[in-house]
């Protein structure tokens, strides 16, 4: 994940390098879309593909047409869906995250139950 | 609850006034934006687990909210609106992750504190079993003393009643004592007593003496004093003569102990003669203090009929 991150912003400061000669609204627009796509990577590592599917798949959605906006050097409309695109992502990973540690904290509490009543029923032997 | 999340919420209502005078600018997304704002406000754990988060989404719905007083356009609005409702759910999302890992961290602690309290309990119990497995082998060493014990005394109680028993025996052998159906019978011959008198000789208490010892080793004994005399003489003088040595024989017996209500007295004068009365010798046998000493708590039998 930090590897990626790293990845990401390496991606990005080339990205910005590179474009620094070219027009005022490339640049932003094209790290915008790099941290997006970030983000998006993230949130899949995070098990969103199985956890928050709509989600990830609106972030792939407007990440994808992102791309295809920056291509087309409509940068502002690359940098709306690029934000977009990095909110929905967040929600993703967030949403995928909570969902396992919701579930490992239900089977701990599970276990402590179970646990309890076992005390409990060699308490009153 | 800080005044600082409290600001959208100003703000929208502001908004809400302004509308009263124009049209209000508002868009499907923002509605839900700020109703989803309203609903993590409202949620402790937010505040508590992803107040940065919030703060975020807050500050997005600031500028939704902005767009919307400054009339933008629709299409402006609602992409403003859908990134704050998206960081406001990020935000409860985060909320959600960080109080299900403290939740897990407190069942770890909570699991600790029951295996401690479960070793606990076990070694209690392990305890408790040993003090009572103890308190039973006590008892039961306890019960095994005492059954000891009462073997012990019952053993000791025969061998005190075979002792007696053998005693009594060798005291009545020296008696001369002979075996009857009424019990066993002592007699006090004439030798015993003064001639015509019903004083006894110091060798008729000696053997009185003797007696006295078996009746104070045999409690549960009675006696019976019977006296008898030999045909001389009126009936009236045997009787009495039979009486008075009968009555000294019981007096005797009384003064060495023997209690009054164990000696029974009976005068039969001349009848039931042990030998013909033609001699002098055997007149002597015939005058005599005869004693029945009772079978253990037996009454003893009356004499048959006269012979």
């Amino acid at each position: 994940m930090d590897m990626n991150r790293s990845m990401g912003r390496a991606a990005v400061l080339a990205a910005v390098l590179a474009l620094s000669a070219c027009a005022s609204q490339k640049a932003p627009a094209t790290a915008d879309v790099a941290v997006s796509r970030n983000a998006v990577a993230n949130a899949v590592q995070a098990g969103a593909a199985d956890l928050a599917p709509e989600e990830i798949t609106a972030a792939r959605a407007k990440m994808m047409r992102a791309n295809e906006a920056l291509a087309a050097k409509d940068y502002k409309l690359a940098r709306e869906l690029a934000t977009q695109a990095q909110a929905d992502a967040q929600l993703a990973q967030s949403k995928a995250a909570s969902a396992k540690a919701t579930a490992a904290s239900n089977a701990l509490n599970e276990d402590l139950r179970v646990l309890r009543q076992e005390v409990d029923r060699a308490n009153s032997q | 609850m800080t005044p600082r999340f409290l600001k959208p919420a100003v703000f929208a209502s502001a908004i809400l006034l302004a509308a009263c005078s124009t049209t209000p600018t508002t868009t499907p997304t923002l509605d839900q934006a700020r109703a989803d704002f309203v609903a993590a406000n409202n949620n402790p754990q937010v505040s508590s687990y992803a107040p940065l988060q919030f703060k975020e989404a807050s500050d997005a719905l600031d500028r939704a909210n902005a767009a919307a007083a400054k009339k933008e356009s629709l299409n402006d609005i609602d992409r403003l609106a859908y990134i704050a409702k998206q960081k406001i759910a990020t935000a409860q999302e985060i909320a959600r992750a960080k109080a299900a890992e403290a939740n897990i961290a407190d069942a770890g602690r909570q699991r600790t504190e029951l295996t401690l309290e479960a070793r606990t309990a076990e070694a209690e119990r392990a305890k408790r079993e040993a003090a009572e497995a103890q308190a039973a082998a006590a008892a039961a060493q306890q019960q095994a003393a005492t059954a000891q014990q009462q073997a012990a005394m019952a053993q000791d109680q025969t061998r005190m009643i075979a002792e007696r028993a053998a005693k009594l025996e060798a005291l009545l052998v020296e008696l001369h004592a002979t075996k009857t159906e009424r019990g066993m019978v002592v007699t006090i011959g004439d030798v015993l007593f003064a001639t015509n008198q019903a004083n006894l000789t110091p060798n008729g208490m000696s053997t009185l003496r003797k007696l006295a010892d078996v009746m104070a080793q045999n409690p549960e004994r009675t006696v019976l004093v019977e006296g008898f005399t030999d045909s001389t003489g009126s009936s009236s003088y045997n009787m009495d003569l039979s009486q008075r040595r009968a009555n000294a024989v019981a007096t005797a017996l009384s003064s060495m102990g023997v209690p009054r209500e164990r000696i029974a007295m009976k005068a039969y004068g001349e009848a039931f003669p042990v030998a013909a009365n033609d001699n002098a010798s055997n007149r002597q046998l015939n005058r005599r203090v005869e004693i029945v000493l009772s079978n253990e708590n037996a009454p003893i039998p009356p004499r048959a009929a006269s012979r």
